[in-house]
């Protein structure tokens, strides 16, 4: 137990948070837009896997910022797919969404056996980039906190940076701009937007491709740095998390962050714990993650009925 | 004596075969207050659809300022000056008054929405033209009248210079309507102009310069007010001699039927809607709630239906603790419901109407054998309701989803009252339908009255209340502030006092009233 607090409280381990924290973040400021909008993303899995596998195999041949440009475009692409179906077609979002978590399941599978001969993994047959660690160890020589402000802030991906950027960027809009003001419009009553002149469509496609942008982010952070290379279903469930993040989170983009950092939180304790604790199965930690996001949504539902 | 605004010839066939308009002309002068009339499906909401862009007219012209425009939405008619205010508000709840008005055309400063030019400016525009509203809350928090005033105040930050208000009244309580007034009258001294829809007689008569009438899609007629009558307009829009008039209830022994004690519900936020409530309702009386939207009626209704669960207090009917029972067993105990929402809670909209009607009969052997209905006997039952309730039907087999909203509501009356039940809850059971509809539903229901059935009524529509109440309970926040036998002298300022909170009878008054 002793050694669990110890890993819990040590400046590694609020490095490791800020690690696993960033993909979540950004595929949960993606979810926040298209919900606050009104077209609820369910596809922030299957975004997030495809931008992996496009930023992988563009960062093979090209810099790093590419791939990640590259697996930006790929998320923003599908969102756009989505809105097509959903608002041109009228087809419905959440199948729609699942449509594209189930083709980006299969269809990661075949296009990197394509690419690489590989049904696997990409490590060990194509050469990808890694996004560039940001060095903070010149706060190092500050009396006291130095060494541990280099320990928890320093190396840690530019998209990290990012990320946290992009929290107060989102509230800046939604809250202080008038732009934001007709996205939170549109989501809440659309028949209001549309008495004002605005157009609910227009609103949720760019919601949705802004969505699957920042969906795609989160995919090349956790394929250019995180891990660098592709695997399978390499995202495990981090898009469903990050809508339990945007429910948790009350649809803020602050406490959105808050909830992402909890559910990354317990990621990195799950890649911890195996560790300390051998004798748990590592399947029984690695649900860790899910077991919190339902819990943490049956307390926070909970909490709103009887409020 | 310059018209601002004039619609000739105009005519609209709706993709269904529907003719909503026909050969329609209407001329409005600038500042003035220009009532349009007529029954529910006369053409009045659609010529005001096409007169704000939302519908195009299959014929006929649009003047504004003497000249031709084409309102092909209604953007292009706000850019032109119509602004609409529709029954059903537009706004944002959780915005504030000045965040809905600004919305779509928002003061910047630079990248920021400039959120203290926007108050003020809203501020500047409620004072001028006495519209007071507070312009920092957020319009969830604000009743109904206010909520319209921001509606009206979002059309005058766009400049409009013609002002459509569809059936602003409907919604208020008598106090709001003179505020509301007042509002108009101040619009139309500041050279805006009104085009005021309603259905309520007196009110149009009381705030209007100039009354058109319609009936089945045709203008047929337009009068100076002064020179109207409630009875001459009523006559115009039905073609008939309409009698809106009930008899109260004759004198006789008339014993408790149903007690309510203590009675707490809770809405839907988990507050309390109703706090402990005592009423008695007698066999053969109509008691009528007076309440403005959101005090706890709707609540009371739903609890006392079986919609809603109730927290405290115990209901019996004729002796039977209903409290906990079943909505099936409520009914097997002699209650039927009207309820106020005849789409969502009163019928099955893709089912048929003889469907819907044997749907609270599905424990009675006349239509169900050895669990298998009779299709026969259902259908014939229904034919047999739609014939007395006259009911304008293509036939039994038909969706009730595709009546007419006085039709569906007949239907819904016609199950309810077939059941011949003890008690009866009745809530708006004339919103939306048309007077001669109207006059053949109070007139069914008080024959469910002098039948003996114990009614509780409520109603949006003061003279509704008033016309149909024996006795009169107006209930504020959840509780019953007065209670009155329906005389008269009950008028409807005397209940607005009372509604809007400014006024509560004694604890013995109230308690010898409610006796």
């Amino acid at each position: 137990m002793e050694l669990i607090l110890n890993t819990v409280f040590s400046a590694a381990f609020v490095a490791a948070i800020i690690r696993t924290t960033t993909p979540i973040l950004f595929a949960s400021l993606g979810g926040l837009l298209s919900d606050l909008v009104g077209s609820l993303n369910v596809a922030l899995e299957g975004m997030m896997l495809i931008s992996c596998l496009t930023a992988v195999l563009v960062s093979a041949y090209a810099p790093w910022y590419v791939g990640v440009a590259a697996g930006m475009v790929a998320g923003g692409a599908l969102g756009a797919v989505m809105a097509l179906f959903h608002l041109r077609f009228k087809a419905d979002v959440i199948l729609v969404g699942f449509a594209i978590n189930i083709i980006a399941a299969g269809g990661t599978v075949t296009a990197l056996n394509l690419a690489t001969g590989d049904k696997g993994t990409s490590i060990g047959r194509v050469l990808s980039a890694a996004i560039p660690e940001l060095d903070l160890s010149f706060l190092d020589p500050i009396p006291v906190v130095g060494p541990v402000v280099t320990q928890m802030f320093s190396g840690h991906s530019y998209l990290t940076w990012l990320g946290a950027f992009m929290v107060f960027a989102i509230w800046y809009f939604l809250y202080r701009m008038p732009g934001g003001l007709r996205f939170r419009a549109v989501g809440e009553y659309p028949p209001a937007a549309e008495a004002a002149g605005i157009s609910p469509n227009k609103l949720r496609t760019y919601g949705l491709i802004a969505s699957g942008m920042l969906a795609g982010l989160g995919g090349a952070q956790l394929a250019m740095f995180n891990f660098v290379g592709f695997t399978r279903d390499m995202t495990n469930g981090r898009g469903f998390i990050a809508l339990g993040a945007v429910l948790l989170g009350r649809r803020h983009p602050v406490g959105t962050a808050i909830a992402a950092v909890l559910f990354g939180a317990f990621e990195a304790l799950s890649i911890a714990l195996p560790g300390i604790l051998p004798q748990i199965p590592g399947e029984v930690i690695h649900m860790i993650p899910f077991v919190v996001t339902v819990v943490a949504l049956m307390l926070s539902s909970k909490r709103k009925l009887t409020a | 004596m310059t018209l601002i605004l004039e619609a000739r010839g105009i005519d609209k066939t709706y993709p269904g075969g529907v003719h909503a308009n026909q050969n329609i002309d209407l001329s409005v002068t600038a500042g003035t207050v220009h009532a349009v009339v007529g029954e529910n499906g006369a053409g009045k909401s659609t010529l005001m659809k096409i007169l704000f862009g939302v519908e195009q007219p299959n014929a006929g012209e649009i003047l504004l300022d003497g000249k031709p425009i084409v309102l092909h939405s209604p953007r292009a008619a706000i850019a032109a000056g119509i602004g609409m205010v529709f029954q059903h508000f537009s706004l944002v709840p959780s915005f504030t008054v000045a965040e809905n008005v600004v919305l779509g055309v928002e003061p910047r400063s630079g990248l920021k929405l400039d959120r203290k030019r926007a108050a003020e400016t809203v501020q500047a525009l409620a004072e001028r033209f006495r519209l007071p509203v507070d312009v920092e809350s957020p319009v969830e928090r604000l009743p109904v009248g206010q909520q319209q005033r921001v509606e009206i105040l979002k059309a005058l930050y766009r400049e409009a210079r013609v002002l459509i208000l569809d059936e602003p009244t409907a919604v208020l309580a008598p106090q709001e309507v003179v505020e509301l007034f007042a509002a108009i009258r101040s619009l139309t001294e500041q050279g805006r102009t009104i085009l005021f829809i309603a259905h309520k007689l007196p009110e149009v008569l009381e705030i209007s310069d100039r009354i058109s009438v319609m009936r089945a899609g045709k203008m047929v007629g337009e009068v100076a007010a002064s020179e109207a009558t409630e009875k001459s307009l009523a006559r115009m829009m039905v073609g008939r001699d309409v009698a809106l008039k009930v008899e109260r209830a004759h004198k006789g022994p008339h014993e408790h039927f149903c007690r309510i004690a203590g009675l707490t519900v809770k809405n839907d936020r988990g507050l309390d809607a109703i706090k402990d409530m005592d009423l008695v309702l007698r066999t053969g009386e109509i008691v009528g709630i007076a309440a403005v939207e959101g005090n706890g009626q709707s609540e009371l209704f739903d609890a006392l239906g079986g919609l809603r669960p109730i927290e405290g207090g115990s209901v019996e009917l004729g002796g039977i603790d209903v409290t906990d029972l079943s909505v099936e067993e409520k009914r097997d105990a002699g209650l039927a419901h009207i309820p106020e929402d005849r789409i969502a809670t009163g019928s099955a909209g893709g089912a048929t109407i003889a469907e819907n009607i044997v749907a609270t009969e599905l424990g009675d052997t006349r239509f169900v054998r050895r669990g298998l209905l009779d299709g026969k006997a259902i259908r014939d039952h229904a034919v047999e309701l739609i014939a007395k309730f006259s009911v304008r039907a293509p036939g039994p087999d038909a969706a009730i989803g595709t009546l007419s909203g006085g039709n569906m509501q007949k239907v819904v009356v016609a199950r309810e009252l077939s059941a011949k039940p003890r008690m009866l809850l009745v809530s708006h059971p004339t919103r939306g339908v048309d007077l001669g509809a109207t006059e053949f539903i109070w007139q069914r229901l008080a024959e469910a009255r002098d039948g003996g059935a114990s009614i509780l009524l409520t109603s949006a529509d003061l003279s509704e209340l008033l016309a149909l109440a024996d006795r009169m309970i107006v209930l504020y926040r959840g509780r019953i502030v007065a209670a009155f036998a329906n005389t008269a002298d009950l008028t409807p300022e005397v209940l607005g006092s009372y509604m809007l909170g400014f006024a509560a009878q004694g604890h013995e008054e109230l308690k010898a009233a409610l006796a």
